[in-house]
C-alpha cells in the first residue's frame, strides 16, 4: 500500500491557500504564526509584507472589492488578531469576501492567559461572517475551503481561521476537498417564478418608477442587466453610496447617488415614485433618514440574496431573496417598453434646478470639490477611486462620474479612517495597469500612512491625493450645523483650535505634519499644491508620472458637503448650504 | 410597547462555538433570552436549541429567525408565540 504524503499543519495550510486560488496574502509575522510564514518562501504566491495588521486586512479588502476575488490576510496571535477586528468589523458591514488566517497559541495553552493569547473566535464572532477554531491539522484543508466557500457564497464576508501552533506544527495526511459541501449552509436560492410575475406587473403598471440599486448589484454582477432594464422601461436610476459604478452616471436616466448627501434629484425621485425597485440595497439610516416618511407613496420591490436585509428596515411589498442577476435575466424580458417622458421630464427640471455643485468661497484657494473634479479630467473618468471617510469621501461620490463597476471602493457602513491607503494598494495590486487614485483627508491619511512603503516596494503606481483641510472636515461640519459652532477636537492644525488643549499659538507650523516630506520619506514622489491655476496640472502629472505618488492640496477648510439631509430627518428637510 | 415571549427552536450543527455564536447574535441586539435550553438529539451530530426570547412585534421576530438561519452552522428554525 502506497503510504500518504505527510505534511504539518501549516505546510498543509498554505498549500490549502494555493489551491483555493490565493495569488496574493498580505500579513505581518508573529511567533505563533511562524510555521505558516516559514512554508511561504516557496509557495507560489505573492507576498506583500504590511506595516501594521490593520492595514494588511484593508489592503486584502481592497484587494478583494476591486477584483471580486477574496482578499487573504495572515497575522499573528493576540495583538495581531486584534489589530485586523476594525478591518474585519469593516469587510463584513459591507458584503467583501475576505479569509483571514490568525496564528494561536498552542491548544493546552489556550485559556491560560498565554503570551499573546486572545480569544479571537470570540472577539471576531459578531464582525464576520463566520469563524473557525482549528482543533487538529487533520482539519485544515477541509476548513480552508469551507471558509473560502463561505466568504465568497450568499452575501459576502470576512471568514476568520485561528490555527493553534501546535495544529501548524503537527503532521497530517488530509488532502484539499474537491467539493465543499456545508451541511447547514446552502445561500443560493432561486427566485420563486410567482415572485417574478409580480414583479414584471408591478414595474409596468408603475407611472413613477424608480430603479435604486446597491452594492449588492456590484457583487452580483448584473449592472449590464440592471442597464438593460433601465433602457427598456426609460426607468431612471439611484445608486446608494455602495452603488456607485453600478449604473453610468453619464447616462440621462442616472439620477446619480440618494441619501444624506445625495443629489437632490434622486431623493426627491424617490420621495414622489410609486414604485421602487430596490436591488441589493439594505435601506441604511443614512440613505432613509426619517424611515416613517420615506418614499410614501411607492410599492417597494426589494431584491436582495440576504433573506434578513429584506423587511428589516422598510417594508416591501415584494421581498425576493434570490442573485440580483438570476431575477433580472427573467423578468427583463417581461417588462414592456415604455417612455415614462413626463415623470421624466419632472426629473430633469430637478436636475436643472439642484444641480450637484459648488460656489469657490475664497479667492486664490482651492475648493475641496476641484480636486475630484481635476482627478476625473486627469484621468478621462477611468480612474479606480478608492476613498478614506468623511467630507472628501462624499465629494468623491459626488462630483466624479461615476461609470464602471469596482471602480469606486469605500468604506461605507463601517466608515473606517484610515481604510483609503492600505484599501488603495490592495486594489493597485489586484488590479495591475489600472489608474488607482486614493482620495484621502489629512485625518485618515495619518491613521494609515505607514502602508505607503508598501506601494513603494512593489512598485504599486497608486496616487494618493490628500485633501488638507486642517481638521476632520466632518466631524467639523456637524459641529458647525449642530454643535453651535465649538470645534472640540476637529481641528488638526494649530490655527483656529479650540484653546481646550492648551497649545502654544505661536508654532512654526500651521500645517502638520508636512505631507510631502512624510512621502518622501517612504520613498514616494511628493507633490504639493495650494495655487488653484495649478491644480489640474499637478494632479495630471502626479497621475501620469508611473510611480507612487502623494499629493498633498491644501484646501479650502470651511467648505461643507451639500445637500445634505440632517441624520433622521425627512427629504424635505434638505440643506443646501 | 408591549413585549411578548416567542419560542424559537433551533436545529444546529452539534459544534463548539454554535452556541455562543447563537447567544451572542440574540444578545449583542440587545433582547433579552429568557430561557434557554440545549441538547444532542437523536442525531448526536445536530442539537436543538429552545430559546425563549422577548420581542414586540412580529417583525422583530422574522428579523432573528432569518438572522439565525443566515449563520452557517443553523440547520433549520421555527418559531411560535408562548
Amino acid at each position: 500500500m502506497k503510504q500518504k504524503a505527510m505534511r504539518t499543519g501549516a505546510q498543509a495550510l498554505v498549500d490549502s491557500l494555493v489551491k483555493a486560488g490565493t495569488e496574493v496574502l498580505f500579513g505581518y509575522p508573529g511567533g505563533q504564526a511562524l510555521d505558516i510564514f516559514n512554508c511561504l518562501p516557496e509557495a507560489p504566491m505573492k507576498f506583500v509584507l504590511g506595516r501594521h495588521e490593520q492595514g494588511c486586512a484593508h489592503m486584502a479588502d481592497g484587494y478583494a472589492r476591486a477584483t471580486g476575488k477574496p482578499g487573504v490576510c495572515l497575522v499573528t496571535s493576540g495583538p495581531g488578531a486584534t489589530n485586523v477586528v476594525t478591518g474585519l468589523a469593516t469587510a463584513n458591514i459591507d458584503g467583501v469576501p475576505m479569509v483571514v488566517i490568525t496564528g494561536q497559541v498552542p491548544l493546552p495553552l489556550i485559556g491560560t492567559d498565554a503570551f499573546q493569547e486572545a480569544d479571537t473566535t470570540g472577539i471576531t464572532r459578531a464582525i464576520t461572517k463566520h469563524n473557525f477554531l482549528v482543533h487538529s491539522a487533520d482539519e485544515i484543508p477541509e476548513i480552508v475551503a469551507q471558509a473560502f466557500y463561505i466568504a465568497t457564497h450568499g452575501k459576502p464576508g470576512p471568514v476568520v481561521i485561528d490555527v493553534p501552533k501546535n495544529c501548524q506544527q503537527a503532521l497530517t495526511a488530509a488532502e484539499y476537498p474537491e467539493r465543499v459541501s456545508l451541511r447547514a449552509y446552502h445561500p443560493e436560492k432561486a427566485p420563486n417564478p410567482n415572485d417574478l410575475s409580480k414583479f414584471a406587473k408591478i414595474v409596468n403598471e408603475a407611472k413613477r418608477p424608480v430603479l435604486y440599486a446597491g452594492g449588492g448589484v456590484i457583487t452580483s454582477g448584473a449592472a449590464a442587466d440592471l442597464a438593460n432594464l433601465a433602457h427598456k422601461a426609460q426607468i431612471p436610476v439611484a445608486t446608494t453610496f455602495m452603488g456607485l459604478g453600478a449604473f453610468d452616471e453619464r447616462d440621462a436616466l442616472s439620477l446619480r447617488m440618494a441619501g444624506m448627501h445625495g443629489s437632490a434629484a434622486a431623493n426627491w425621485a424617490i420621495n414622489e415614485a410609486d414604485c421602487i425597485i430596490a436591488l441589493g440595497v439594505r435601506f441604511s439610516d443614512r440613505v432613509t433618514g426619517n424611515i416613517k416618511l420615506y418614499a410614501p407613496d411607492a410599492k417597494i420591490i426589494h431584491v436582495d440574496c440576504d433573506p434578513s436585509s429584506i423587511n428589516k428596515n422598510v417594508k416591501a411589498a415584494l421581498g425576493i431573496c434570490a442573485d440580483i442577476k438570476d431575477v433580472l435575466t427573467t423578468v427583463n424580458s417581461r417588462i414592456k417598453a415604455n417612455t415614462h417622458a413626463e415623470w421624466l421630464r419632472k426629473i430633469h427640471a430637478w436636475q436643472k434646478e439642484r444641480p450637484i455643485a459648488y460656489r469657490p468661497m475664497h479667492e486664490g484657494v482651492i475648493m475641496p470639490q476641484a480636486v475630484v473634479e481635476a482627478i476625473d479630467k486627469a484621468t478621462n473618468g477611468e480612474a479606480l477611486i478608492v476613498t478614506d471617510v468623511g467630507q472628501h469621501q462624499m465629494w468623491a461620490a459626488q462630483f466624479f462620474r461615476h461609470n464602471t463597476p469596482r471602480h469606486f471602493l469605500s468604506s461605507g457602513g463601517m466608515g473606517t479612517m484610515g481604510f483609503g491607503i492600505p484599501a488603495a494598494i490592495g486594489a493597485g495590486l489586484g488590479k495591475p495597469g489600472a489608474k488607482v487614485v486614493c482620495v484621502v483627508g489629512d485625518g485618515g491619511a495619518q491613521m494609515t500612512f505607514e502602508e505607503v512603503v508598501c506601494a513603494v516596494e512593489h512598485k504599486v503606481p497608486v496616487t494618493f491625493v490628500i485633501v488638507n483641510n486642517s481638521c476632520l472636515g466632518m466631524v467639523r461640519q456637524w459641529q458647525q450645523l449642530f454643535y453651535k459652532e465649538r470645534y472640540a477636537g476637529s481641528i488638526l492644525s494649530v490655527k483656529g483650535r479650540l484653546d481646550m488643549e492648551r497649545l502654544d499659538q505661536d508654532l512654526e507650523y500651521d500645517y502638520l505634519p508636512d505631507f510631502t516630506l512624510l512621502a518622501k520619506a517612504h520613498g514616494a514622489e511628493a507633490f504639493r499644491v495650494i495655487d488653484p491655476a495649478k491644480l489640474d496640472q499637478t494632479i495630471k502629472k502626479a497621475v501620469g508620472c508611473g510611480k507612487t505618488a502623494v499629493v498633498e492640496v491644501i484646501v479650502e477648510p470651511r467648505a461643507n458637503v451639500y445637500p445634505m439631509i440632517p441624520g433622521g430627518k425627512p427629504v424635505t428637510e434638505m440643506i443646501f448650504g | 410597547m408591549k413585549q411578548e415571549i416567542y419560542r424559537f427552536n433551533c436545529f444546529v450543527e452539534n459544534r463548539p462555538g454554535v452556541l455562543a455564536r447563537i447567544v451572542g447574535l440574540i444578545s449583542g441586539r440587545g433582547y433579552n433570552i429568557q430561557a434557554l435550553n440545549v441538547g444532542p438529539t437523536e442525531d448526536g451530530t445536530v442539537s436543538k436549541m429552545k430559546i425563549d426570547v422577548l420581542c414586540s412585534d412580529e417583525g422583530v421576530v422574522e428579523q432573528i429567525k432569518h438572522q439565525l438561519m443566515n449563520q452557517v452552522n443553523v440547520i433549520e428554525v421555527t418559531s411560535r408565540k408562548r
